[in-house]
């Protein structure tokens, strides 16, 4: 029924009339002089990083100064004075091993949820097929998602040993802390590609967030962070040797003991390669997800 | 671009299989398309109408990647859409009905930004296009709120301009309009014509037949997975030839009444529709019987408004040939 659709000249002006159809026809000039067409290098790395960004506002929940102190500052702190305390008490170990072990622990909160939230949040707001439409690589979409969260949990994880160390009374050497600064980088590295592992994983399953939940007690007691390894059951040292953290808190460890970085470099390069073998799951695991989803449509994408 | 055609699809089909139940699995299973065969033109604008369920939406997201055939083959600017994925989604828009599939926390400015980078508009390019599209789908001056405070019709508008980011060759509109206030549904229907006369291929669905019988060159009538009519919109019309229809607006029909029209010579269909305290009465009649005085002597006694006798429209078309598939 025409009627419906006001066939005369508009009347009224509405608030958001469309515009100026003409700015649509497609620019048919090219501009003059085409400067140096950026390298496929660039355009990638621009994709991780300024998407990287902009990913990271739209999908992270904690972004709110409220909910960063809180869950992200304050919790862990207390967290790392009550283990420090408990360890006084129990003389199980000095308070280095705690401090150091716990500071490098605290950056795996925001890294776990943060790589988990960088997929899984996508379901949330339905964006997830508008994403997969895009041409361009999704290991180089995703992998970038997690450089933020990565630069969230080096941020938490120096604030944490900062305070701490103030609290109780540490002294680290001046000399450690380039190489600390670098460990801990590398954990938390590793740990956001470990979440965005987890995320993956809700590409399949809906309720991935119960694995998150369960992973981040499980580095707690696997790392080695609170309990040293020595007291732990051969098979739970042996799972801590493929989770992120463990050999980054032992690096911290002996860099913080003013080993030095030559002593620290085995599991600081051990690792990296934990963290490199979870950015390449997470990209297989994306990779084989979405064509599952496409084939059985699995995915509610829209 | 060996191809003449920008979509060519190919006895597409596609089921879904749902498992439900966690103690006792059960299988279903759907058949959303069964078969559809068509082709589009470069820039042509094409029609994708059908009741709810019918699988229009199925089947563009077999054009546009999301989803893999069960069976049949399709190809867009003559890449397969199965194979050469990355070939299609660089030419293709999607622009999808609904209040989801943005990110809420973020502006719109920044909803662009980050679609943008994704659909790979050059870097020096972007600033330019996203203040044009802004511009064009009339949210310029509020680019700049969170999303999560927009209103259905501006959330739909950003979707539009999300889909016309990178310039597709090809764009997919899945009821666009839908929540779009009349007047900028207009505007949008002069958008997508244009769109359509510079050369962008559009495979539109909309419920709206006025909107199809306006824009379209050709529509396809899908129902039940199946495609029942192809043709340009005059051609469709030409379904209900042969009928002319007679409108009656009236109060307090009785169904005794109603009755007795389907069965006076002549008569093919009839409806009612409520409106308010009136009844619109709809009967289809063969072209060549003049059914009017008929009719309004059954209704002898009942008091009527205004009383009108026409050829048929695209709608009246559409309804005959859905209801003859069902
Ligand atoms: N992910 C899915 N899993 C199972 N069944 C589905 C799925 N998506 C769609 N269907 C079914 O497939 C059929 C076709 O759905 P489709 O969305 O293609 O219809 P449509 O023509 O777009 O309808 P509408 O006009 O309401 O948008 C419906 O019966 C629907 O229930
Ligand atoms: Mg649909």
């Amino acid at each position: 029924m025409s009627g419906a659709y006001l066939p005369g000249p508009a009347a009224s002006p509405t608030p958001f009339p469309f515009r100026a159809r003409a700015a649509l026809t497609p620019s048919p000039v090219p501009p003059p002089h085409r400067s140096p067409e950026k390298g496929p290098g660039m355009k990638t790395l621009r994709l991780m990083t300024v998407g990287g960004v902009i990913a990271y506002r739209a999908l992270f929940n904690w972004t709110t100064p409220g909910m960063f102190i809180g869950t992200l500052l304050v919790g862990p702190l207390f967290q790392l004075l009550f283990f420090a305390y408990l360890g006084r008490q129990l003389q199980v170990a000095d308070d280095r091993f705690y401090i150091v072990g716990n500071a490098v622990l605290t950056a795996s909160l925001a890294c776990v949820f943060g790589g988990t939230m960088a997929v899984a949040n996508e379901r949330r707001y339905g964006t997830l097929g508008h994403v997969l439409l895009s041409p361009r690589s999704r290991t180089a979409v995703f992998w970038g998602r997690v450089l933020p969260y990565a630069g969230n949990g080096l941020l938490i994880a120096v604030v944490t040993l900062t305070a701490g160390a103030l609290l109780l009374g540490l002294r680290i050497p001046v000399s450690a802390l380039p190489g600390l600064l670098l460990v801990m980088a590398a954990g938390s590295l590793a740990c956001g590609f470990f979440g965005l592992t987890l995320g993956a994983l809700g590409l399949r399953f809906r309720d991935v967030w119960v694995i998150s939940n369960v992973s981040v007690a499980l580095l707690l007691l696997l790392t080695g962070v609170n309990v040293p390894a020595s007291g732990l059951p051969g098979w739970m040292v042996a799972v801590g040797e493929w989770l992120p953290i463990t050999h980054a808190a032992e690096a911290a460890r002996r860099l913080a003991a003013g080993d030095g970085l030559a002593a620290a470099a085995g599991p600081l390069g051990q690792e990296l390669l934990v963290g490199a073998g979870y950015a390449v799951a997470a990209a297989a695991l994306l990779k084989i997800f979405e064509f599952e989803s496409r084939r059985t449509a699995s995915l509610d994408v829209l | 671009m060996g191809s003449a055609y920008a979509i060519e699809a190919e006895e597409l089909r596609r089921t879904y299989r749902a498992r439900t139940g966690w103690l006792k699995p059960r299988r279903t299973e759907v058949e959303a398309v069964r078969g559809v065969t068509f082709t589009v033109g470069r820039g042509e604008l094409f029609g994708l109408l059908g009741p709810n369920g019918a699988g229009k939406t199925t089947t563009i997201k077999m054009l546009n990647t999301l989803l893999i055939p069960t069976s049949g083959r399709a190809r867009v600017c003559g890449h397969d859409v199965e194979r050469e994925t990355r070939e299609v989604r660089r030419r293709i828009g999607y622009v999808f009905g609904g209040d989801r599939g943005l990110y809420d926390r973020l502006s719109a400015l920044d909803n662009l930004r980050y679609f943008a980078e994704l659909y790979a508009v050059p870097a020096r390019e972007q600033k330019g296009r996203i203040a044009e599209l802004l511009d064009l789908v009339g949210l310029a001056g509020r680019e700049r709120e969170r999303v999560e405070g927009y209103s259905r019709g501006m959330r739909q508008r950003l979707h539009i301009a999300r889909g016309l980011l990178h310039s597709p060759d090809v764009l997919f509109l899945d009821e666009p309009s839908i929540g779009v206030d009349p007047v900028a549904a207009r505007e949008l229907r002069r958008t997508v014509a244009d769109l359509a006369s510079t050369g962008t291929t559009v495979l539109l669905t909309t419920h709206y037949m006025a909107e199809a019988d306006e824009l379209c060159d050709r529509i396809a009538v899908i129902a039940d997975g199946c495609i029942q009519a192809l043709g340009t919109p005059a051609e469709l019309r030409r379904r209900a030839e042969g009928r002319r229809v007679v409108e009656v607006e009236a109060y307090g029909v009785p169904e005794s009444a109603v009755d007795a029209l389907r069965g006076l010579p002549g008569v093919r269909e009839t409806a009612v529709e409520a409106r308010g305290a009136l009844q619109l009465l709809t009967v289809h009649s063969d072209a060549h019987v003049d059914v009017q005085s008929d009719v309004l002597r059954e209704l002898a006694g009942i008091r009527l408004g205004r009383v009108d006798s026409r050829e048929p429209t695209l709608e009246d078309a559409y309804v005959a040939i859905v209801s003859a598939a069902a």
